[in-house]
């Protein structure tokens, strides 16, 4: 009787796991080898200085591209704005892309109190995310990085907070 | 297979092994079904196809076909026409289906399609002219793409099928 429950249970979850798998599986993208060309960039902060992502190395790296006009990047930026606080002393460094007008990015940046910094992309950085995996161009897309410069995961479409941290652990 | 038996009542007396069993294989093939009816998001020329017609020479229909899940924001679309002296007049967009955004508030959106018909207040007959349409969406699952352009070029009716207008003077063409 256990013995047959048990083999139920794990048809039961092999079912869920290869949804999970699909379900996830079709909203990652295809990983890079490393994260080279990523970590060479040089973007403008809000207030128009030039910032290198290269001074991040070392660290866990979550680089997420977002929009004011973009809903879902809204509402996972607060989960992202928690998880540097209670990480960021072990090593994880979020940093956001804005695809966007640097006025509009900062006064959202100030009104949920992002505590990690801003590059500012406008257009372009969308364009930029395709060569980095964002195969449709869409937003929000996220790309984490180990401390060795290799990418550990991409993500198109909104990062749920228990993914997150499944990822991250790993990687601190 | 037992899971059918469970339906009928007969095995009560296993109750509740073989329903917590079936249950949970059930459970997972369900899940593992609705994964795969899960697509990958489409490309926004794909989500949101754009298309113009001439009606007439004085009327350009302009029609997107928005793919089932996506949704475009009405107050985000924007047409105009080149060369920008055909005189492109937008009358006012059909009301939206109304969504509550916790961040946005009451937006208007439209799913499956929009049709609008567009004017045109100085093309010639003949002439051909290119429907610029400007729009932003998202996919249900969780995305948003940033504005987009998509361009048709429309060739208006010939003059044989236009109505007469005598009072006008000859329009300058487009390729002259």
């Amino acid at each position: 009787m256990t013995k047959s429950l048990g083999r139920w249970l794990l048809v039961g979850m092999v079912g869920a796991a290869v949804a999970a798998g699909l379900y996830f599986g079709s909203q990652v993208e295809t990983p890079m080898r490393d994260a080279s060309t990523l970590l060479a960039l040089t973007l403008p902060d809000p207030s128009g200085h030039p910032q290198a992502l290269s001074q991040w190395r070392g660290k866990v790296l979550v680089v997420n591209f977002w929009a004011t006009w973009c809903a879902p990047c809204r509402e996972e930026m607060p989960e992202f704005v928690k998880a540097q606080g209670e990480l960021g002393s072990k090593g994880l460094q979020f940093v956001g892309i804005a695809v966007d007008e640097p006025d509009k990015a900062e006064r959202f940046a100030s009104e949920i109190g992002l505590n990690y910094p801003v590059l500012v992309g406008g257009y372009g950085a969308i364009e930029l995310s395709k060569t980095l995996g964002n195969r449709v161009v869409a937003l929000p897309f996220t790309i984490i990085v180990d401390r060795q410069g290799r990418v550990a995961h991409t993500q198109l479409g909104p990062l749920k907070p228990a993914q997150l941290t499944a990822i991250v652990t790993k990687l601190l | 297979m037992v899971c059918p038996n469970i339906w009928t009542g007969s095995l009560r007396k296993q109750w509740p092994g073989k329903r917590l069993r079936c249950a949970f294989a059930i459970g997972g093939l369900a899940l593992a079904l609705t994964a795969l009816g899960q697509p990958s998001p489409l490309p926004p020329d794909k989500a949101f196809r754009f298309a113009a017609r001439a009606l007439n020479p004085q009327t350009i229909e302009a029609r997107f076909a928005i793919a089932d899940g996506y949704y475009l924001y009405r107050d985000r679309i924007r047409f105009s026409v080149e060369p920008a002296d055909a005189g492109l007049s937008v009358p006012p967009l059909p009301a939206g289906k109304i969504k509550e955004d916790q961040f946005f508030g009451r937006v208007e959106t439209y799913r499956d399609s929009l049709v609008v018909n567009l004017g045109l207040k100085n093309a010639a007959v003949g002439q051909k002219v290119v429907i610029q349409a400007e729009s932003q969406g998202c996919w249900d699952q969780g995305i948003c793409y940033p504005p987009q352009v998509q361009r048709v070029t429309v060739a208006l009716p010939a003059a044989s099928a236009a109505p007469t207008r005598p009072n006008e003077p000859p329009k300058k063409s487009w390729f002259d």
